[in-house]
C-alpha cells in the first residue's frame, strides 16, 4: 500500500506522515505513506496507490484528479478537521476506504 | 459575519483558485523554487563574511589574506548574480512540463532567448578615467542576476509559448522512417528554437534603433520600476498580507497564492539589499519590504503569527480539546508551520477567531515597516534565510548579525500574543463548555474527548 501525500512544501503534511506510520504499524499493515510539495508531485504519482492532498491546496484537486484518473489512481483532499489534528489514525482509513 | 464568510467562499476562493492555477504564474513560481537552494548556499557564504564579530575581519585577513573576503565570497557570484539564468532555465522547464512536450529543450532554448536579448557588454572605469566605458566581449554579471529576472521570466514564457505552439502542430524535420528515432527526437527542438531565437533577435535589432537600446532597459523601465515600488511599499505589504489572510481564512495556502504573484519582485528587492550590504555592512539598504519581512518578521509560527497562540493554547486552556492541540502545535509552530493550527482550532471558516487572525499580521506589517524605516531595527540584509528558521534566530541572521532583527521578532510575538489572548479565551470557554456538557450528557466520569 503506498500511499502519497501532497502540500504546498511537503512541510505540514509531513508531520501527518509520521502519525499515519504510526497508526500503520499498531494494526500491522504493510504501507509505504510519504509526503512532497505540489510542484514536485507529478513524478510520485506512478509509486503511489492513493494520492491525498492537503486542504489547503484543494484548489489544485482537479489537476491531480486528472493525473490519478489517467493512472486509476484515485486522488482526494484531506478532511480539513482531520489534517489539523494531525489525526493520523483518521486519515489512514480514508485512504484505505478510497483504495477500496 | 456568516455573510463575509459566504463571500469569501463564493467569491475569493473561485478567484484565487484560478490564479494559483494559472499556468504561466505556477511555472514562474516553480522556476523561482529551482533557484532558492542556490540562494540560500550563497547565503551561508554571505553570513560567514560579515559576522558581526569585533576584530573579525583583521583575524581574517590575518589568516587568509588581504583578498580573504572575495575569495569567501566567489559562490555568492554563482548563487545569487546567476538568478535570472536559473529563472529562465526554471521557468521554461516547468511551463513545458504542463504542455508535454520537452521541457529540457524548452528551457535550454529560453536560456538561449534570454542570453539573446542580453548585450555582451560590460561597464569597465580604466584607472585615472573618469568616465565609465563599455566593453563588449564579456557576459554582464549586472543583468543576469536579480535586474534581469523580469526579462527572463518574459522570454522563458514568450519563447516556450512559440515553441510549444510549433511542436503541437506538428512542423518539425521529418526524417525517413531508417532513422533510430532518438536521432530524430534531437532534431524536433530545431525549427521550434530557430522561430524562438529569430523572433528575439529581431526584436533586439528594432529595440537597438530605439531609445531604450535594449530588453532590459524597457523592461526595468516599463515592469521593474513601477512593480517594485508598488510592492515595495508599506501599502501594497498591507495588501498582500491581507490576501494571504483572507486566502488562509477559507482555508487556502495564502502565502503560496500570493507569494506566486509577488515572488519576483520580493526576490529582487532582497537582492537589491544584498548587493549593498555585500558592499558594504553597515551602509543604510534600500529596501524594506522583501521575501524575508513576510516570512520572518510577520509570520512568527507561520501564516498569521500563530505562535504565539499556540503557546498560549498550551499553556493557560482550560478545555482539553485546545490544550492538546497547543501541544500538538507548538513544536511545528517553531518551525513557522501551522495548519494544525488553522485547519485543527480551527480559524478556518471560523467567524471570531478570523479577526485576530487577519488583524496580528496587519499590525505586525505596520509596527515592522516603521521600526525598520526610522533606522530602530535593521532592514533585512539580503541574506536568504529559509523561511522555515525559529524566529529570533532568523531575524539575527537575516538582518546580518544584528540583534535589533531579533529584538522586533520579540515584540512582534508579544503583539501577536496580546491581540490573540481575548479571542482565545472566548474560544476556549466555549469549547471547555461544550466539553462539560458532553461529560454530563455521557454520565461525567472520565470520558475521553477524541482529539
Amino acid at each position: 500500500m503506498n500511499i502519497l501525500l501532497i502540500c504546498a512544501a511537503g512541510m505540514s503534511t509531513s508531520l501527518l506522515v509520521t502519525k499515519m506510520q504510526e497508526a500503520a504499524k499498531e494494526r500491522g499493515i504493510e504501507a509505504n505513506i510519504w509526503a512532497v510539495s505540489a510542484d514536485e508531485a507529478k513524478s510520485h504519482f506512478d509509486q503511489a496507490d492513493v494520492v491525498l492532498i492537503g486542504p489547503q491546496i484543494r484548489y489544485k484537486f482537479a489537476a491531480f484528479k486528472k493525473e490519478g484518473e489517467a493512472r486509476g489512481i484515485p486522488v482526494d483532499v484531506i478532511n480539513p478537521a482531520d489534517y489539523g489534528r494531525v489525526n493520523g489514525a483518521g486519515v489512514l482509513d480514508f485512504a484505505l476506504r478510497l483504495k477500496k | 459575519m456568516d455573510r463575509f464568510i459566504r463571500v469569501l467562499e463564493e467569491h475569493v476562493m473561485p478567484v484565487a483558485g484560478r490564479i494559483a492555477e494559472q499556468r504561466h504564474l505556477q511555472a514562474i513560481r516553480d522556476g523561482i523554487i529551482l533557484s532558492m537552494p542556490l540562494l540560500i548556499i550563497g547565503s551561508l557564504f554571505l553570513i560567514i563574511g560579515f559576522l558581526p564579530i569585533p576584530g573579525y575581519n583583521e583575524w581574517m585577513a590575518k589568516w587568509f589574506g588581504e583578498h580573504w573576503l572575495d575569495k569567501l565570497l566567489y559562490p555568492v557570484g554563482a548563487t545569487f548574480d546567476i538568478m535570472a539564468l536559473v529563472v529562465s532555465f526554471g521557468v521554461a522547464y516547468r511551463l513545458a512540463e504542463k504542455y508535454k512536450v520537452d521541457a529540457l529543450s524548452a528551457g535550454a532554448i529560453s536560456l538561449a532567448a534570454f542570453l539573446l536579448a542580453t548585450p555582451y557588454q560590460v561597464p569597465f572605469t580604466p584607472e585615472g578615467a573618469k568616465e565609465t566605458i563599455m566593453v563588449s566581449g564579456g557576459i554582464p554579471v549586472q543583468w543576469v542576476g536579480s535586474k534581469g529576472l523580469f526579462v527572463a521570466m518574459i522570454l522563458a514564457i514568450v519563447s516556450t509559448e512559440i515553441y510549444r505552439k510549433i511542436i503541437q502542430k506538428n512542423i518539425v524535420i521529418q526524417l525517413p522512417d531508417g532513422v533510430p528515432p532518438a536521432v530524430a527526437r534531437s532534431f524536433v527542438a530545431l525549427i521550434p528554437g530557430a522561430a524562438v531565437l529569430g523572433v528575439v533577435w529581431v526584436v533586439r535589432l528594432i529595440l537597438e534603433v530605439t531609445p531604450f537600446e535594449s530588453f532590459h532597459n524597457i523592461v526595468s523601465m516599463l515592469l521593474n520600476k513601477p512593480l517594485s515600488a508598488l510592492g515595495g511599499s508599506l501599502f501594497g505589504a498591507i495588501v498582500a498580507v491581507l490576501l494571504v489572510q483572507l486566502l488562509w481564512s477559507t482555508g487556502l495556502h495564502g502565502a503560496a497564492i500570493v507569494g506566486g504573484v509577488m515572488g519576483p519582485i520580493w526576490l529582487s528587492l532582497m537582492d537589491e539589499n544584498r548587493m549593498v550590504f555585500q558592499q558594504n555592512p553597515n551602509a543604510e539598504l534600500p529596501n524594506i519590504i522583501t521575501a524575508q519581512f513576510f516570512d520572518l518578521w510577520i509570520y512568527i509560527g507561520g501564516s498569521g503569527a500563530t505562535l504565539a497562540l499556540a503557546l498560549t493554547m498550551m499553556l493557560r486552556a482550560r478545555s482539553r480539546q485546545l490544550k492538546n492541540l497547543g501541544r500538538l502545535a507548538i513544536a511545528p509552530g517553531i518551525f513557522n508551520i501551522n495548519e494544525p493550527i488553522t485547519f485543527g482550532m480551527p480559524i478556518v471558516m471560523n467567524p471570531l477567531l478570523i479577526i485576530p487572525f487577519i488583524l496580528v499580521p496587519i499590525v505586525l506589517v505596520i509596527v515592522s515597516y516603521v521600526a525598520m524605516a526610522t533606522g530602530l531595527v535593521a532592514k533585512p540584509s539580503g541574506v536568504a534565510v529559509p523561511w522555515t528558521t525559529p524566529f529570533i534566530i532568523s531575524g539575527y541572521l537575516a538582518t546580518g548579525g544584528k540583534i535589533s532583527g531579533s529584538i522586533l521578532q520579540i515584540v512582534n510575538f508579544f503583539i501577536a500574543f496580546a491581540i490573540y489572548y481575548p479571542f482565545l479565551m472566548i474560544w476556549d470557554k466555549q469549547k471547555a463548555a461544550e466539553e462539560q456538557a458532553d461529560a454530563t450528557i455521557s454520565g461525567g466520569a472520565g470520558t475521553t474527548h477524541s482529539m
